[in-house]
């Protein structure tokens, strides 16, 4: 029985940190079924959301008043980068708006090392210490908290996309701009929508995971590799594939750390390449995704 | 189903001749010049046939009198100039462009798809219970003309054939209660007996709505069918203009440009 309270703890804990990147892999499956590329940049916006977010506490706001702020900073951010990095290379090849990408992530990263220096920060944890035994397993306040977060968020999402105009529009121009621009939407704006929820929602992804991580402008390094994994297994056109790619993918992450002696806690960075390999070469479209097919 | 032959020419509303009025009207692509100066105007409530060979200029005839392609010239809609604009600015003026292969939205599903055509007048400023209800009377108008649609309202669009994806890009561009509907090969890829039943709706709509339209088609005879009026273009030239009938009947002519005998296919 201990075993299984064990396993069960283990398996929590990775929905906790599966959570964290499932929220930044949603930002990229965002951004890529509205503009079509991978945006690289995106932990490195989310850094500097929570280097946003760290501020505003440390001047002394309290953390869940912060929280919104930042969210709503990032949104600007967002929209701002689509407006002034991403539209003048908009019908690029993929490859120039990828690269243009790569300079946002060296951009924002020495910007933010320039601001608030490589030095390590702490940032505070914003859920009580300690937990609550839930059937016997023994769960903590802030692994609860984060799912808890996430959830509420992507709830919100998943209303705004399903049930209200702006998301029927949303949905109209990521699936088919042109014909979007023919029912006379401005996709121009939409787009700009878009990268402002992609970087609200991988925000949280940063803002989640830097009390576990601290503080630095290369935090988001490791979370991209896993979000990566995440959104490659759920297929990247698939917004409840990153999300259940994120949990799967933490809760990997946290097993295989836990049980698998030979990788322990050093090589589970491992695991989310191992899992891209093993999605790209098995089913490439991923879990949720759809291939490719046109019909003649 | 009628046939959908008869001669509509007397029946051209006429009263305002130049509701669409395209004068000297050049188009291309980069380097390639494919529209070389057209003119021709269109009376409000007319179907307008543009007809001619692969490569004349028919699409982009109308990617440019949306906003899709750049043209220089003149192009004005009851009297507002359209060239300059974009494809979302000349829909709101009224002008609804079905492209050619349909472009729905194949994710979402066809009432969806519907809808979309319908935001402008359900955005975020414009959410009355009166607008409501105007765009619920809209969709049942739509599927009272393409009842296919209505069995398949909660199907994603994708998954509807060739024939229905037609129709629901039809549908859509008429959500947006359009002045001028653009109809970009309607036929393409569609089985015959669908391709008539098709045109006998556009026909009814242009009837019952009074909206004016322009279709482009490869189909000479069908579309000839259902227009008052018709241009032939040739390498980016109108080299013939005239009542619908008239051209139809005209098969020398109609051979000669159209590389169709229209004769013996309506005797056929």
């Amino acid at each position: 029985m201990n075993a299984v309270t064990d396993f069960l703890r283990q398996v929590v804990e990775g929905l906790g940190s599966g959570a964290v990147y499932a929220s930044l892999a949603l930002a990229l499956v965002l951004i890529h079924r509205f503009t079509g590329i991978v945006n690289l940049a995106q932990g490195e916006l989310a850094m500097l959301s929570t280097y946003v977010a760290w501020q505003l506490v440390a001047s002394g706001m309290p953390f869940w008043l912060a929280l919104p702020v930042t969210l709503v900073v990032s949104f600007a951010g967002g929209m701002l980068v689509e407006r002034i990095v991403i539209r003048p290379v908009q019908g690029a090849p993929e490859l120039t708006v990828v690269i243009v990408t790569v300079g946002l992530f060296i951009f924002v990263n020495a910007m933010a090392g320039l601001i608030w220096s490589f030095t390590v920060k702490d940032f505070p944890q914003p859920f009580p210490d300690g937990g609550i035994e839930m059937a016997g397993v023994r769960v903590d306040w802030s692994t609860l908290g984060i799912i808890g977060v996430v959830a509420v968020v992507m709830g919100l999402l998943y209303l705004l996309f399903q049930h209200t105009s702006v998301g029927l529009v949303m949905r109209a121009v990521a699936c088919n701009p042109s014909s979007a621009r023919l029912s006379g939407i401005r996709v121009g704006r939409v787009l700009m929508l878009g990268w402002g929820l992609a970087a609200t929602v991988g925000a949280l992804s940063g803002v989640l995971v830097a009390p576990v991580l601290f503080l630095e402008p290369n935090m988001m390094g490791g979370v991209l590799i896993y979000a990566f994994a995440a959104a490659t297994l759920g297929g990247f056109d698939s917004p409840v594939g990153a999300v259940v790619g994120g949990l799967f993918v933490g809760v990997a992450e946290t097993l295989t750390g836990a049980y698998v002696d030979v990788i322990g806690a050093d090589l589970k960075v491992g695991v989310p390449l191992v899992i891209i390999l093993a999605v790209l070469l098995v089913r490439p479209q991923g879990l949720f995704g759809r291939a490719a097919v046109e019909r003649a | 189903m009628s046939e959908p032959t008869t001669d509509r020419t007397e029946a051209t509303p006429g009263a305002e001749p130049d509701f669409l009025t395209v004068r000297g009207l050049h188009a291309g692509y980069g380097q390639a010049r494919v529209l070389q100066g057209l003119d021709f105007r269109v009376a409000r409530g007319e179907v307008c046939a543009i007809l001619g060979p692969n490569g004349a200029g028919k699409t982009t005839t109308l990617r440019a009198l949306c906003g899709m392609v750049r043209g220089r010239g003149s192009v004005t809609l009851n009297g507002t100039e359209l060239l300059g604009r974009s494809p979302e600015q000349t829909a709101r003026i009224g002008v609804a462009h079905v492209p050619e292969g349909r472009g729905t939205f194949n994710d979402l599903t066809v009432e969806e798809n519907l809808r979309v055509g319908a935001h402008l007048r359900t955005g975020p400023r414009r959410r009355g219970r009166a607008e409501r209800a105007a765009v619920a009377a809209d969709l049942e108008r739509i599927h009272d003309y393409f009842p296919r649609l209505r069995q398949r309202s909660r199907q994603a669009a994708g998954s509807l054939s060739g024939g229905e994806q037609q129709m629901l890009a039809i549908g859509r561009a008429l959500m947006l209660r359009p002045s001028l509907l653009l109809l970009d090969e309607p036929s393409l890829g569609l089985a015959p007996l669908v391709t008539r039943e098709l045109f006998e709706i556009i026909r009814a709509v242009n009837e019952e709505e009074g909206t004016t339209v322009v279709v482009v088609e490869q189909n000479a005879q069908l579309a000839l069918g259902i227009a008052h009026r018709a241009h032939v273009l040739e390498a980016g030239r109108l080299v013939l203009s005239g009542p619908a009938a008239q051209i139809r009947e005209d098969g020398q002519v109609a051979e000669v440009y159209l590389g169709v005998s229209v004769r013996s296919r309506k005797a056929g």
